[in-house]
């Protein structure tokens, strides 16, 4: 489904993705992990169409995507969070949602139908009338998700999701993705560099550090790799072991 | 089709406060020429009415997207200008210099929106003086608008309904009236479609819109142009009204930073700022000003606006709207 | 050939005035990221003071420029404290619209005091006189005012870059937050700059006044003609504010020749392409 060939984006000469190819399939659940720095906002900034791509190909859907401005890759079927949150404060919850939803409508009735619908299915309700910025952390969190979810992706990209959740939390809202994934054929790749979420969830992880894809593969195996845990740990960690 | 109209009519969203307050507001307009015979307080109706029609088209781009535009008084120039030079060149009908007269504003905007919005903030604010200011110079110093002159449109006896020429003011408050409606019905639609919203989230983050799906500077373009095109609407009317128009009259900068003013005491980004801010500052000016200038103190008035416009911009940007709206709030927990 | 000359005399002696007027502007936007409608009005009271001072008291217009400095000084400081810091932290709307109720407030101000009335000063050791030089005639008070710009433009730029003051001013500019934690007074540092904005602008001014008429309206012009310069120097530069000022000076002498009506026009559409098509101006960062 999304093909990224060789990727290269450099800011002036500092390289933050050297090179980068990875492959992912309809419905598959790929993790980003890396330590901080390692490039993996990069990454995403650059699929989402946030960065142009210094070099190399972005293929979604046989289309390359590589360069197209962000709200055209939504309109594709790629949808993303971000990392720092970034919800609309002066619209209420169910206005975030519903501008969500105005990607595939022109139909007011319908955006809030669809709006209405996602936030029930996130336990968000109550909170529709209110203004985002009051609210807890583990809340924002689930309104740029269902924000996100409103646009209908194919590909849904997570940045950090889970960044300021206490573990109760993460459960719940890796749980509300799991079953928006079945509902709604999901394909999620995401990135966090907590490692506990990305493994629970995640079918197939890369791993980057320094702005070079390191490893890849099923969690478990990956996790075992000298490399990876050197990345993560430092050199004296992985070898003393 | 009923969902449209009931979109442009309906308030269904807002409180029941808003919808009373609103009924009652339209009742006092059409029974206020009856009550206040003075010609100078149906002016001072007039102008409110005028100048709550500039704020609700100035909001669009100060309130709703949030960009500070102090340059409106062209698009209010484009719009008189249109109209007097087309009724005294060519005898047109009022009624159709109106649609002409927002083209020419809306097209003008959409040209200098492309380089304008590649500006944010404070450059963007300085950037829509600096284009209004040269239009402002342009008009005086060419020959075809009549120059520093300006534009007068020949006086006909008794009442005239295709040129809108009366002598008595209450049709004029009635007709502005009319338009302030439709523009206000327009806003009502506006704020709850999808254009609307694409406007506010934009306004609220660029980044998030963008990630949405939103075209960011196509949104920003095509509301600044609707902005242009309504304040043309004004403009025309302003034509009609004074029966003479000259750059200093409809296109000075006092006229872009009243309308902006308005809107922001009033509150910006709600449909109501405007109304209120009009209501408070145009009788304030128009009563105050005049009773200064008759005790020969001028500028007290102004100083009393820029005493509101720097306590506004300090203690609650959301303006007088803002304050409503938490005091209410409060009551109902 | 004469014409030519006279010009580019007269150009670049605005343009140093137009310099010193954009500095404090400069300076302002460099340390705290806002922009002071009000800035015409601060050199329109330095004007008014020359007025004052030479009409009433039959001072020379001279020893008027260390009184306006001092007093645009405290006009820069006051202002700071009782409004600039209160918008700061808001949204910008309300910065702009706090600065523009300033600028209201003080040409209102100035109409209520001195009625709309055009006044220029008339008397002093400079005023009126020319100096007449091969081709070019210049008038002593521009030649003298240039002067006092390259020294005022001299001391400051002293003063940013050589003095531990200038020190805390620059280090508030690049990061107002770590300059906190530094242990530099960033709230002082924002009063010094609206201070030293407000004496460069007032003392430009009291010079301003020596040849230019006054008006309680004056002020929004050289607004406009300071944030052009300002724009084409690169906001928050000292070094492009004054090779600004000396283009912007010519720019609008030349134009004046060629199409009176529209001079100042032309300093709009410079800022506007300016911004549009290189935002960083000559010297920005």
């Amino acid at each position: 489904m999304l093909e990224v060939k060789n990727l290269v984006k450099a800011f002036g000469g500092l390289v933050a993705n050297g090179d980068i190819s990875f492959e992912l399939q309809e419905g598959e659940v790929l993790g980003l992990i890396g330590p901080n720095g390692a490039g993996k906002s990069t990454l995403f900034n650059c699929i989402a169409g946030y960065y142009k791509p210094t070099a190399g190909k972005i293929l979604f859907e046989g289309k390359d995507i590589a360069g197209w401005p962000p709200h055209l890759v939504t309109r594709e079927g790629i949808a993303r969070t971000f990392q720092g949150m970034k919800i609309m404060p002066n619209l209420t919850v169910e206005e975030n949602v519903m501008i969500g939803a105005f990607c595939r409508t022109n139909e007011r009735q319908v955006a809030k139908k669809e709006a209405r619908e996602i936030l029930n299915l996130m336990g968000l309700t109550e909170f529709g009338k209110e203004l985002p910025s009051g609210l807890p952390i583990s809340v924002q969190k689930r309104i740029e998700l269902a924000r996100a979810i409103a646009t209908k992706p194919k590909l849904l990209m997570l940045d950090e999701l889970a960044a300021g959740l206490n573990p109760l939390e993460t459960k719940e809202i890796i749980r509300t993705l799991q079953r928006f994934k079945e509902e709604r054929k999901l394909t999620l790749f995401l990135t966090e560099h907590v490692m506990e979420f990305i493994m629970t969830i995640s079918e197939r992880v890369i791993v980057m550090a320094a702005g070079k894809k390191i490893a890849e593969g099923r969690p478990e195996e990956v996790a075992r790799q000298d490399k990876v845990v050197e990345a993560y740990l430092g050199e004296r960690y992985a070898k003393g072991r | 089709m009923g969902q449209l109209l009931t979109d442009i009519f309906f308030f269904n969203d807002r409180p029941r406060f808003e919808r009373v307050g609103f009924l009652i507001f339209i009742l006092i307009i059409l029974i206020f020429p009856w009550i206040v015979t003075s010609a100078y307080g149906r002016a001072v109706a007039i102008k409110f009415l005028l100048f709550a029609l500039f704020g609700l088209g100035w909001n669009l781009i100060g309130g709703y997207g949030g960009q500070v535009d102090l340059g409106q008084a062209k698009n209010v120039g484009f719009g008189a200008y249109a109209t007097a030079l087309m009724i005294v060149w060519w005898k047109v009908p009022f009624w159709l210099t109106i649609i002409p007269g927002m083209i020419i504003a809306a097209a003008e905007s959409f040209a200098i929106a492309y380089p304008m919005f590649r500006l944010k903030g404070h450059y963007f604010a300085i950037a829509t003086l600096c284009v209004a200011l040269v239009w402002k110079e342009l008009f005086i110093f060419w020959d075809w608008t009549g120059g520093a002159r300006g534009v007068e449109i020949p006086i006909r006896s008794g009442a005239d309904f295709v040129y809108m020429q009366f002598n008595s003011p209450i049709y004029y408050h009635y007709f502005i009236f009319f338009l302030f409606l439709l523009q206000f019905f327009f806003m009502n639609w506006f704020r709850k479609s999808k254009l609307g919203y694409a406007v506010q989230a934009v306004r609220d983050n660029e980044e998030a819109a963008a990630s949405l799906g939103i075209n960011v500077y196509r949104t920003k373009v095509v509301n600044y142009t609707i902005t242009g095109g309504l304040g043309a609407l004004g403009g025309s009317f302003m034509a009609v009204y004074y029966l003479y128009i000259d750059p200093d009259a409809v296109m000075p900068l006092d006229l872009s930073i009243l309308i902006a003013m308005t809107v922001m005491v009033g509150g910006a980004g709600s449909i109501w700022g405007p109304i209120i801010g009009a209501a408070i500052l145009i009788p304030l000016d128009m009563y105050l000003g005049a009773w200064l200038g008759a005790q020969k103190r001028l500028g007290i008035d102004f100083m009393v606006y820029a005493v509101i416009m720097m306590v506004i911009a300090a203690k609650e940007p959301r303006g007088i709207w803002g304050i409503i709206e938490r005091k209410i709030k409060k009551e109902t927990r | 050939m004469e014409l030519t000359a006279q010009l580019l005399v007269y150009g670049v002696l605005m343009g140093l005035i137009f310099a010193l007027i954009a500095l404090g502007l400069s300076l302002i936007f460099g340390v705290m990221n806002i922009v002071n409608f009000a800035h015409g009005e601060f050199l329109m009271m330095g004007m008014y003071i020359a007025y004052l001072l030479s009409t009433f008291l039959h001072l020379d217009p001279l020893i008027s420029l260390p009184i306006a400095a001092g007093a645009g000084y405290l006009l820069g400081i006051g202002s700071y404290h009782i409004l600039i810091h209160r918008i700061l932290r808001g949204p910008m709307v309300a910065q702009l619209f706090g600065t523009f109720g300033l600028m209201l407030f003080l040409r209102y101000l100035a109409m209520y005091i001195f009625t709309p009335d055009v006044r220029s000063v008339k008397q002093g050791i400079l005023v009126g006189k020319t100096l007449s030089m091969g081709w070019v005639n210049v008038d002593a008070s521009k030649i003298f005012s240039a002067g006092v710009c390259l020294l005022a433009f001299a001391a400051i730029y002293w003063m940013i870059y050589r003095t531990k003051l200038g020190r805390g001013l620059r280090a508030t500019s690049i990061d107002a937050e770590a300059a906190k934690y530094m242990g530099i007074d960033t709230k002082g540092m924002n009063a010094l700059a609206w201070g030293i904005g407000g004496a460069t602008v007032a003392l430009a001014g009291a010079l301003l006044a020596h040849f230019y008429y006054v008006t309680p309206t004056v002020g929004m012009l050289f607004t406009l003609i300071a944030f052009a310069t300002v724009a084409l120097g690169g906001f928050g530069s000292i070094l492009g504010a004054f090779v600004a000022g000396i283009i912007i000076g010519l720019i609008m002498v030349i134009s004046g020749q060629l199409v009176s009506e529209l001079k100042f026009s032309f300093i709009y559409v410079v800022y506007f392409l300016v911004v549009v098509f290189r935002p960083r101006g000559l010297f920005g960062w």
